[in-house]
């Protein structure tokens, strides 16, 4: 072979391989670039505040509000995410989300009441909307997390500034670019330090889209093949905008921030249209080394980032002197990350994947980028967690070591709409793990007891609150010389006893009795309406709560009594939207009449004097029950393994399960375990009274505690009862007329 | 008793009370017949879907920020795009749970939606605010009661 022919069959060989390596490269491009380029994650948000004149709003809690939306208190408000409290007036620079136009806004809140809104101009506005919290993400694998941003929704700023500090020469060139490497070398050896790259955006777009970060000469041959390649095919815009959204901007715990959507948001708390210069500067600043420019980790080195790109931005005359002094000077303004892993709340991330998963594939919940809103109220949530970590601590401070294990579950829902505002799934509330609010199904002690009452008060012609029951002792024979024998609490038997006080102080033979009385059928009638699916077994000691079911179950049932007996599923999940923003899918408000409003008066009634002279009676002040609604049930399974409180404050239902996981004795009681975390939720969340609506049906009449015969207020012994009109006592005993004829 | 029997009855006895307060007033049969065949007419409307639409598009909330939503909500019940439309219903529950405009609407949008049960609950429950006018009372009875099944 002679050498002329080597060199051509070389040369062949050698053009085959570059051939065949470019058009790999290239199917590798189209591939990529036209196919699904990014996975985006699903984003779940909490829900967002509406204010609006009328609208009832505690002032304190509005404050807290901005605070975790991290607002910031100033004297002067000048900047998006800023705000001023003068007396009753609240100014606030909305950021801005989605129809909610960022901007100043004046709020009057007065007696806890929104009396005005008016914008900066002095306008009268309807309503505002604050931006929700963003709370998690369902995440793919890599755990990449992206907001996807269309070519119109990214600011003229952004692109100039990316330009400017990037690629000067972007519309000029073929995706690499020799003008560029000689000016970043020349510029970079002039100041002494690295100012700017050599690669063009398109070579870091193929950088990052196809190759790892190794820094070999075989590599960037590679790359600048892609670019050229990538510039062969797309427009300029498409290259930009797929920068854009690519670029690596920061690590947060697991989670990869990915593009400018995504760092104005985890940086700024923002939609990237509301950022301003020295924003955009500071994330742009980034680019060239997200972990040594982090102004989280190093705020020193970012500012002077920022400022940089600021002056190469003064020096392209895309700002002027004056701007680029103002900009200069500002704080770096970032905000708390709002969450590292993969959700701030995985209590309630894990209801929200399970309402999810009944509509959606697991994939198209990592990739979409769906934007989930729900209902959890961040501020809730937030008390929630730091009562039950303050309630378990003093506990362990009362009853020692042994309580070091205790675990907890808690679900607090708005009851006027069934939406699931906040929920606790173990003692250690931000932990992953056995969620106990939905999967811990746990016996529920006397929280049965207004289940069964309900069930007797519906036959109102025959029970009224008043009715006597039998609250003597009973033994029943259960076969193969077994015998069944409830006892109280207390160990005693209290004779005949009103139905109300029967309940209020949870006497478990009365109980028993009149649910043997009833019959199962009619009980488990009443749970079926209450939205409890389980079956009732036919034993009698479900009538004194042998009965399992989960805390969230639990809010479930008392959420039909809660709501005057209408039944409604809770939600945890407002509407979906796609990564456009297009509503993808509501879920409404479903109601459903179970029983009459005045039959749960009733019940409501009994569970009220839980507070007046039952177990949750040192908890408020007699003058707080009526407005605030108060009622609950306190209770505790077998042998003290379980300590249960239920109960309503306001618009608020809340649950609380105390107990171990291994079952054992707790040394806790509904009232000294549950009731103290409930009280404690109650008072940090400082609900507003309620207006609620009356029962014409409904009549109260003074009726003696002992008896249930007529009585009157000028009696000694008697109480304000109500009934249904037509089932009043009407008999008065001779000695109750003396006592009346005496007073007057 | 059927509702629009009622009705009838209610308006005999207020024509009775005024005659029995006014002692030389003659009875006028003429008058009596226009006031059953407003009756009648009231009841026949009561049974029309399209008519209550219209009336309940005319019930406001008291509240203007309540209302504007309110608004928002009529524009897409009357392009029919119910889901929307109780969404922002939703919203205005969440400024306000005592707005009687608000159940009437939903208790509409649902039987428009075919959801009957629902429908009738929302009414129930919109009877149950207070100080209602006595035409957003007949008109939520007239859900709640579910008069114009046919």
């Amino acid at each position: 072979m002679t050498f002329s022919s080597v060199i051509i069959t070389f040369t062949a060989l050698s053009l085959l391989f570059i051939s065949a390596l470019v058009a790999v490269i290239d199917s590798k491009v189209t591939n990529k670039l036209d196919g699904v380029l990014w996975t985006v994650p699903a984003k779940v948000f909490s829900r967002s505040l509406e204010i609006a004149e009328g609208k009832k709003i505690n002032q304190s809690n509005f404050r807290k509000e901005l605070d975790l939306l991290s607002y910031r208190k100033r004297d002067e408000v000048k900047r998006p995410g800023e705000y001023l409290v003068k007396g009753s007036v609240f100014k606030i620079f909305l950021r801005g989300y989605e129809n909610q136009k960022a901007g100043i806004f004046n709020v009057v809140i007065k007696n806890n009441l929104v009396t005005s809104i008016k914008s900066q101009d002095k306008q009268e506005i309807d309503l505002i909307k604050l931006e929700p919290l963003m709370i998690g993400g369902i995440f793919p694998s890599h755990m990449e997390d992206r907001i996807l941003l269309d070519y119109s929704q990214v600011p003229q700023t952004l692109l100039e500034t990316i330009l400017s500090v990037e690629d000067q020469d972007f519309y000029n060139h073929w995706g690499v670019s020799l003008k560029s490497i000689f000016r970043a070398l020349f510029v970079n050896l002039s100041s002494g330090e690295i100012e700017q790259g050599g690669s063009t955006i398109t070579q870091q777009l193929a950088k990052s889209l196809f190759f790892s970060s190794e820094q070999t000469i075989k590599r960037k041959v590679m790359e600048a093949i892609a670019a050229i390649l990538i510039e062969l095919h797309y427009s300029k815009k498409e290259i930009l905008l797929a920068y854009v959204n690519d670029v690596f901007l920061s690590q947060s715990g697991r989670r990869a921030i990915h593009g400018f959507g995504m760092g104005a948001q985890h940086f700024f708390g923002t939609n990237i249209q509301n950022l301003d210069v020295d924003q955009i500067a500071l994330l742009v600043g980034m680019l060239k080394g997200p972990s040594l420019y982090n102004p989280r980790r190093n705020p020193v080195n970012a500012l002077k980032r920022r400022n940089l790109v600021l002056n190469i931005l003064f020096l392209n005359k895309k700002i002027d002197r004056q701007e680029f002094e103002n900009q200069s000077n500002k704080e770096l303004g970032i905000v708390p990350p709002s969450f590292k892993s993969e959700t701030k709340y995985p209590a309630f991330h894990d209801l929200v994947r399970i309402e999810l998963r009944k509509n959606y594939e697991e994939k198209s919940m990592r990739t979409q980028g769906l934007r989930v809103e729900t209902n959890i109220n961040p501020l809730f949530q937030t008390e929630l967690e730091r009562s039950a970590q303050e309630t378990k601590s003093s506990l362990v401070q009362k009853y020692g070591k042994s309580m070091e294990d205790i675990e907890l579950a808690a679900v607090a829902i708005n009851i006027s709409s069934g939406e699931i505002e906040a929920i606790v799934g173990s003692s250690n509330p931000g932990s992953f793990g056995f969620n106990r609010s939905i999967n811990a199904i746990r016996p529920i002690g006397s929280l049965v007891k207004p289940f069964v009452y309900l069930s007797a008060l519906k036959n109102y012609q025959k029970y009224t609150l008043s009715s006597l029951l039998d609250d003597s002792k009973l033994i029943l024979e259960m076969g193969n010389n077994k015998t069944w024998e409830p006892k109280n609490f207390d160990k005693k038997y209290h004779g005949e006893v009103p139905l109300h006080e029967a309940l209020s102080q949870s006497y478990n033979i009365a109980s028993a009795r009149l649910g043997l009385e009833l019959g199962y059928d009619q009980v488990g009638d009443t749970f079926q309406r209450l939205g409890i699916e389980q079956k009732l077994s036919s034993f009698p000691s479900v009538f004194v709560g042998a009965f399992e079911m989960s805390p969230l179950q639990v809010t479930q049932a008392y959420h039909t009594i809660a709501s005057d007996g209408f039944y409604t599923p809770l939600r945890s999940i407002r509407n979906i939207k796609d990564s456009q923003g297009n509503l993808e899918m509501l879920y409404p408000y479903k109601i459903e009449q179970r029983f009459r409003p005045e039959i749960i008066g009733l019940i409501r009634f009994a569970m009220e004097r839980t507070f007046v002279s039952g177990t949750a009676r040192k908890g408020f002040k007699l003058e707080q029950i009526k407005p605030l609604g108060l009622a609950g049930k306190s209770g505790t399974s077998d042998e003290q393994r379980d300590s249960w409180f239920v109960g309503l404050a306001g618009d608020h239902l809340v649950t609380i399960w105390l107990g171990f996981d291994d079952n054992r004795k707790t040394l806790l009681t509904g009232r000294t375990g549950a009731f103290e975390l409930w009280k404690n939720f109650i008072q940090r969340i400082d609900p507003l009274p309620i207006d609620r609506p009356t029962f014409s049906r409904l009549n109260y009449v003074w009726t003696d505690r002992d008896d249930g015969k007529l009585s009157s207020s000028l009696c000694k012994n008697s109480l304000l009862i109500p009934y249904i009109r037509g089932t009043e006592p009407r008999e008065m005993p001779t000695k109750r007329a003396l006592c009346l004829s005496r007073k007057n | 008793m059927k509702f629009s029997q009622k009705v009838y009855i209610f308006f005999i006895v207020i024509i009775n009370i005024s005659c029995a307060a006014q002692q030389n007033y003659e009875i006028d049969l003429t008058e009596v017949d226009a006031l059953y065949e407003f009756s009648s007419k009231l009841d026949k409307n009561l049974s029309n879907i399209e008519y209550l639409e219209r009336e309940i598009i005319q019930i406001n909330s008291k509240n203007p920020s309540i209302q504007r939503i309110v608004n928002q909500s009529d524009i897409f019940l009357v392009k029919n795009e119910l889901d929307r439309s109780s969404s922002e219903l939703e919203r205005a529950l969440r400024i306000s749970i005592n707005e009687s405009a608000v159940y009437l609407r939903l208790a509409h949008i649902r039987f428009k939606q075919g959801l009957f049960i629902e429908s009738k609950s929302f009414a129930e429950r919109g009877l149950l605010q207070a100080s209602l006018s006595n035409w957003e009372e007949l008109l939520l009875k007239a859900y709640a009661e579910g008069i114009f099944i046919n």
